[in-house]
């Protein structure tokens, strides 16, 4: 199983409807990265709404998906995270620092906006 | 009092997913609230990716255990693989011999109530509680 | 031999040796805090009670429910109950044993065993009552505690405050960062103000739990201003070393909202130009002179 990317104008939209195992996950990271190439987007909304566990495997996925973007020229901006997953994230002991976040896609495509003009 | 209500083999990586849908279920069944099926999904996932990565094959096991009045969830990871050689290192944060987090174990730890660690050249068990508040 | 009996018919010169012995044990410690009148009217009462009780074993029941609830309800001391009951324990044995004169050792039990199943119920049932109310005050705490827990107020569009309030443990800070966290979602909150002057001790526990809140919050795509830091807590979070500084912490609520109403580029306009006014009287003032 894949998950799909969205293309909109400079953005790619992704929201992430199935439950990540590692295999998905890795196989996400590579679609996503060569779809920021061919296409050049310079911004991509992440959305975990119906995301119901992240665990230490797949917030490193998350967490490296981001600086291998930003390599590429590609801010990334997560989404919709959910109280359960944040909480238990932050048990675990990995906060994400360097991974920008928004409420909901639509604050999340407000968040890009900024940081790309701050450029 | 000990009742098991399911066991879960970990072999392949999808086993992985297997094993955290089923302690979910387990979890919901004896009442435990979202974000405490979450701390256990998460742990027995990375329960469950320590056995596939480092192992051939292991177990979970899921059992019901009651201390009046709290009832709980054990989770019993199992497997026969070379064992744990530096115990300490691995209850730190940030140790990880796999390109990892790190967060693993100490995190599991922190996302259960009770924790128990025991490994030798024939194997390694890890026992989780989390009480039912 | 009838114990009963026996105690009965010298119940005045018992109840006068109790009050004694009483007064010299180390009661007082327990009612210090009460008159003395006080206490040798409810000596008076504690004893007629328990006279009564050998009386009339059939209403005994109901006068000792009243009796308990009455010690409970005034608040008088579990100390003084046991003491109280053992030393009449005590009196009535040894009396009793004076009277008999005896040195068999089956009476001596005998008598003990009566004396006992007097005083034992008495105590029994005292003590259940102040354990059922102890129970009930305990469940009342508890529950008040939790409702008071962590209230999550939105004031504005984007902007909520959560205002602590007590000590903060392991479970009550789950609590928190639970409703905290489905607060902040359920709101569509951008920014929270946790306003913790109300919480009397920050060690590190505490300020772990609250850095926590505030990058689990950072997670979900908010941000969190801790506002509230009296000087005395602002001393002992540096002198314990914990760092703070990645997120914003203000000295007070007002303060906080004012840097909340900056990042969600909201103004708070008054709708009196009092000012303007202020200006134009003084422009006045400045042009007729």
């Amino acid at each position: 199983m894949r998950v799909p990317i969205l293309k909109l104008h400079n953005y790619l939209l992704v929201s992430i409807q199935i439950e990540l195992d590692d295999q998905t996950a890795m196989e996400f990271q590579e679609d996503l990265l060569s779809k920021i190439h061919e296409t050049g987007a310079t911004g991509v909304v992440i959305d975990l709404t119906s995301v119901e566990v992240v665990d230490s495997f797949i917030a490193k996925v998350f967490g490296d998906v981001v600086s291998m973007a930003d390599l590429m020229g590609a801010k990334v901006v997560f989404t919709g995270v959910q109280p359960a997953v944040s909480m238990t994230l932050i048990e675990l002991g990995i906060y994400l620092k360097e991974v920008p976040t928004a409420l909901d896609l639509e604050q999340g495509i407000i968040k890009l906006r900024q940081e790309l003009e701050e450029k | 009092m000990k009742e098991t209500l399911s066991s879960v083999v970990i072999k392949q990586e999808w086993d992985i997913v297997g094993a955290r849908q089923a302690g979910r279920q387990v979890s919901q069944e004896l009442g435990f609230g979202s974000v405490d099926q979450a701390r256990i999904a998460t742990a027995i996932s990375e329960l469950a990716r320590n056995i596939y990565l480092y192992t051939d094959e292991g177990q979970i096991t899921f059992e019901e255990v009651r201390d009046i009045p709290k009832v709980g969830l054990k989770i019993v990871a199992q497997d026969q693989g070379p064992g744990i050689k530096d115990l300490s290192a691995v209850m730190k944060d940030g140790y990880s011999t796999s390109g990892g987090l790190g967060a693993g174990l100490p995190g599991v730890k922190r996302l259960m109530d009770d924790f128990d660690l025991e490994s030798n050249e024939s194997g390694t068990k890890v026992t989780a509680i989390k009480w039912a508040r | 031999m009838d114990v009963k009996q026996v105690v009965l018919n010298n119940s005045d010169y018992l109840i006068d040796r109790w009050i004694h012995q009483l007064d010299n044990k180390s009661l007082k410690d327990y009612t210090s805090t009460i008159s003395d009148d006080m206490i040798n009217q409810m000596n008076q009462e504690f004893a007629d009670f328990v006279m009564k009780s050998l009386q009339q074993e059939d209403s005994k029941i109901e006068s000792l429910d009243q009796f308990a609830e009455k010690v409970v309800n005034l608040g008088w001391p579990f100390g003084y109950i046991t003491e109280g009951l053992q030393t009449f324990r005590t009196e009535s044995t040894k009396f009793v044993l004076d009277q008999l004169e005896t040195n068999d050792k089956d009476e001596f039990i005998d008598v003990m065993e009566r004396v006992n199943n007097w005083i034992d119920p008495l105590k029994i049932r005292l003590l259940n009552q102040y354990s059922t109310n102890w129970n009930n005050i305990l469940s009342m705490q508890k529950l008040a505690l939790e409702e008071l827990s962590a209230p999550l107020i939105p004031v504005m569009d984007e902007i909520t405050v959560m205002p602590l309030v007590g000590t903060i443990d392991t479970d009550r800070a789950k609590l928190i960062m639970e409703n905290l966290l489905n607060g902040v979602v359920k709101n569509r909150t951008d920014v929270v103000l946790i306003d913790i002057t109300g919480v009397p001790v920050v060690d590190t526990m505490v300020a772990h739990h609250i850095i926590q809140a505030a990058e689990a919050v950072r997670l979900l795509g908010a941000t969190c201003i801790l506002v509230g830091i009296r000087p005395e807590i602002a001393q002992t979070i540096v002198n314990l070393g914990i760092d703070l500084s990645q997120f914003p912490t203000k000295s007070s609520l007002k303060k906080g909202f004012e840097t909340a109403l900056q990042m969600t580029e909201q103004h708070i306009v008054s709708n009196e130009s009092k000012h303007e006014d202020i200006e134009e009287v003084l422009d006045s003032i400045g042009k007729e002179s």
